[in-house]
């Protein structure tokens, strides 16, 4: 097939992920032709351009991807077993994420966003979230809805394995599940005698609406609030990288308030580098020190701010691992703890303890030790041969309400035990 | 009369006398007002909550009334049952508030409060048997007031000193204190002092009830003492030990405590984690509530 040849050429330029995703799709190309027999030519043609005519496809299908050749599923067994066994057996409940694997009938948009998403490329709830929504914004103007259903059946279920392949390529963060969740209820909310291009110009602006109200307005509104607690010689501590924050400090510095920053970091991810650099360009003094120096970082410190990832709503803050120890160790040395975030980001879950639900990261990453970009093999290199050696590589952790002084949002000021309050005001 | 009623009953005088003829024009004047009022005296905390109370109230009914006058009077009137109703909001409280008074108690306040006076003057009234003792409250001294007021009440009450509340709380079995403003974490805006007899109350494990009315209800969120809008940065400055005015003044014969008492706090602010309940006109509630 002269299209096949075409991407093989190209193959080379592409990265491990995005190769691994185009050899993935060819065969799942090649397990449609052998199944959906007649429908062979426009498999390949709905797979390469547009999601729009491949309806047919997916209904013989079921989204479900069966390896053609016998001698990769044993290969893909056997390193199951492997990875299995260098799970950490209390987290076993927990996956790690394998990277984005392709079907069929995804859009090219959320394709792309599912290969950032598993490469960490884009990061951030917020980041993410945006992504997302402008991606399924592009998927609901290339829809069309077939004969015979309505927009308001038959899309819910046109994106639903969207969605399930955007949480293969990386669990959904609580956000984009609030902001998902909302975007369903407006579509089986859409009249149904709307006509296609009008029900679709309507839900895009929908989307819009909630992006522009619920994350860019709210993170304004965020900053404004924040500013009011930021005076002159204040010396502001902050952990890893959150947008909100970052805005906040860059405002503050805008507005003219002396302040100085401590940026904690942690490895393997070193976020809170990218923050420094933002911080130091916009001439903010800082100091950069690792989690395991926070005890001696706090000493002058005024205040600390944190962002989030999620609320649960017993008041307990959801966000990059680490957080926890910070808040802790803020709250004995009685310094208030300020977290900024928007109210999408609110969930009616209780969590406990970081073990029910957290999200692993690739233990790879823990293997190199390099703080540039060049990376550097440390002590754990060649983990994988060493019979009794695990390695967990937690991305997030839960901090108790009784640490957080106060949560900022786009409502206002309100301390965490009143996220309940918020999201039943919101129902 | 306490300093919310004050500041509204001074708002629904101006609107007797507004002659604005839009909406607009009128809510700028109220809004000018309530600064002016805000920014007239030291310690604006209660006032500013009665203050932004009548506001909302007024935004609130101006949106659903079309005749202008007609909204004016409706205000003028509301405002006025308003003031009427704070005494009978402090009897309600009252009312809620004698049930932690037990028989044969010992109780330790702070300051002067009139909703604490009425609560223990009910209790009184109600042939309740039980020990007061006063915190002086330097530097108003209001403490001799209360204990005054107390004792013509019958009640034994005793003037202590702001120092020795740590001396006497094994004989307390409950603190009262009222308050300028309860912030929006539950935490108390009061009297200078209010802090530290928390926090050894907290210590020695006796139950702290703040009574209060619900028009202090300030939106305001205070992270520490440093953070209210009364705080002047005067007193966390140390004395220039070099400077001439010192060195003259070196045997320190008369560092005239007028000095020292102006540059001081007249209010603190005191975090919900030491306040056992709140108890208000809307019931009793905890701090988080």
């Amino acid at each position: 097939m002269p299209m096949e040849k075409k991407s093989t050429k190209d193959m080379k330029e592409m990265t491990k992920a995005e190769r691994r995703a185009v050899q993935e799709r060819q065969r799942a190309e090649k397990a449609a032709r052998t199944v959906g027999g007649t429908t062979t030519k426009k498999g390949s043609q709905g797979s390469a351009t547009s999601v729009v005519d491949n309806t047919s496809i997916f209904t013989h299908q079921e989204y479900s991807f069966t390896p053609s050749d016998s001698k990769h599923k044993e290969k893909q067994q056997k390193e199951s077993k492997k990875e299995s066994s260098k799970q950490v057996a209390l987290f076993s409940h927990l996956e790690i994420a394998k990277g984005a694997n392709t079907s069929l009938d995804i859009h090219p948009a959320v394709l792309v966003i599912g290969l950032q998403f598993a490469e960490f490329k884009i990061c951030g709830a917020n980041a993410r979230c945006i992504a997302t929504l402008t991606a399924f914004k592009k998927v609901i103007q290339d829809y069309k809805t077939p004969e015979g259903t309505t927009l308001s059946r038959h899309l819910p279920t046109h994106l639903s394995p969207q969605i399930k392949y955007l949480v293969n390529s990386r669990p959904m963060s609580v956000g984009m599940g609030n902001a998902i969740r909302h975007l369903k209820l407006e579509i089986s909310t859409m009249d149904i005698d709307l006509a296609d291009d009008d029900a679709k110009r309507l839900l895009c602006e929908k989307i819009d609406n909630f992006i522009r109200d619920r994350i860019t307005f709210a993170d304004r509104v965020i900053v404004d609030y924040g500013l009011q607690k930021i005076q002159d010689g204040d010396v502001i501590l902050t952990y890893a990288r959150s947008s909100v924050v970052q805005a906040l400090l860059l405002e503050a510095r805008a507005k003219g308030i002396r302040f100085k920053v401590i940026v904690v970091d942690s490895r393997p991810r070193l976020e809170g580098k990218r923050l420094l650099r933002r911080l130091v360009d916009a001439g903010i003094s800082c100091t950069y020190a690792f989690l395991h120096a926070v005890g001696f970082a706090l000493k002058d410190v005024s205040k600390v701010f944190l962002g989030a990832h999620a609320f649960m709503s017993n008041g307990a803050l959801y966000s990059r691992v680490g957080t926890a120890m910070v808040a802790m160790m803020a709250k004995e040395k009685n310094i208030p703890v300020i977290v900024c975030c928007e109210t999408y980001k609110f969930t009616e879950r209780v969590q406990l303890d970081s073990f029910v639900m957290n999200e692993q990261g690739n233990p790879e990453e823990m293997v190199n030790v390099s703080t540039t970009s060049t990376p550097k093999a440390g002590l754990l290199d060649g983990w994988l041969h060493k019979p009794d050696l695990k390695l967990l590589n937690l991305l997030y952790d839960l901090t108790p309400s009784k640490y957080i002084t106060t949560v900022i949002t786009e409502v206002g000021m309100i301390p965490c035990t009143s996220v309940p309050v918020i999201l039943r005001e919101y129902k | 009369m306490s300093m919310p009623i004050a500041a509204i009953e001074s708002l629904v005088e101006l609107i007797k006398h507004s002659k604005a003829t839009t909406l607009s024009e009128f809510m700028e004047s109220l809004k000018d007002a309530s600064q002016k009022l805000k920014t007239s005296v030291r310690n604006s905390i209660s006032l500013s909550a009665g203050a932004d109370l009548f506001l909302r109230f007024v935004t609130r009914t101006s949106h659903d009334v079309t005749n202008f006058e007609a909204c004016k009077v409706h205000l003028i009137n509301s405002g006025k049952v308003l003031v009427e109703k704070a005494t009978a909001v402090r009897h309600k409280i009252a009312e809620i508030g004698v049930q932690f008074i037990k028989d044969d108690a010992t109780i330790l306040i702070h300051s002067y409060s009139r909703v604490v006076m009425l609560l223990l003057q009910q209790a009184a009234a109600r042939k309740k048997r039980f020990k007061v003792y006063v915190t002086e409250s330097r530097p108003t001294s209001l403490g001799v007031q209360s204990t005054k007021i107390l004792r013509k009440a019958g009640i034994p009450a005793t003037v202590i000193l702001d120092t020795a509340v740590g001396y006497i709380i094994d004989k307390v079995d409950a603190v009262f204190v009222g308050a300028e403003g309860v912030v929006e974490n539950g935490g108390l805006i009061n009297a200078i002092g209010t802090y530290q007899v928390a926090v050894v109350a907290k210590a020695a494990n006796k139950p702290l009830y703040a009574v209060i009315e619900s028009y202090k209800f300030v939106r305001l969120f205070p992270l520490n003492q440093y953070d209210l809008p009364t705080h002047t940065p005067d007193l966390l400055t140390f004395p220039d030990l070099e400077s001439p005015r010192y060195l003259s003044n070196n045997d320190e014969s008369e560092d005239d405590v007028e000095n020292f008492e102006a540059s001081n706090p007249t209010v603190d602010y005191t975090p919900p984690d030491y306040i056992t309940l709140l108890c208000t006109d809307l019931g009793v509630l905890t701090p988080s509530g």
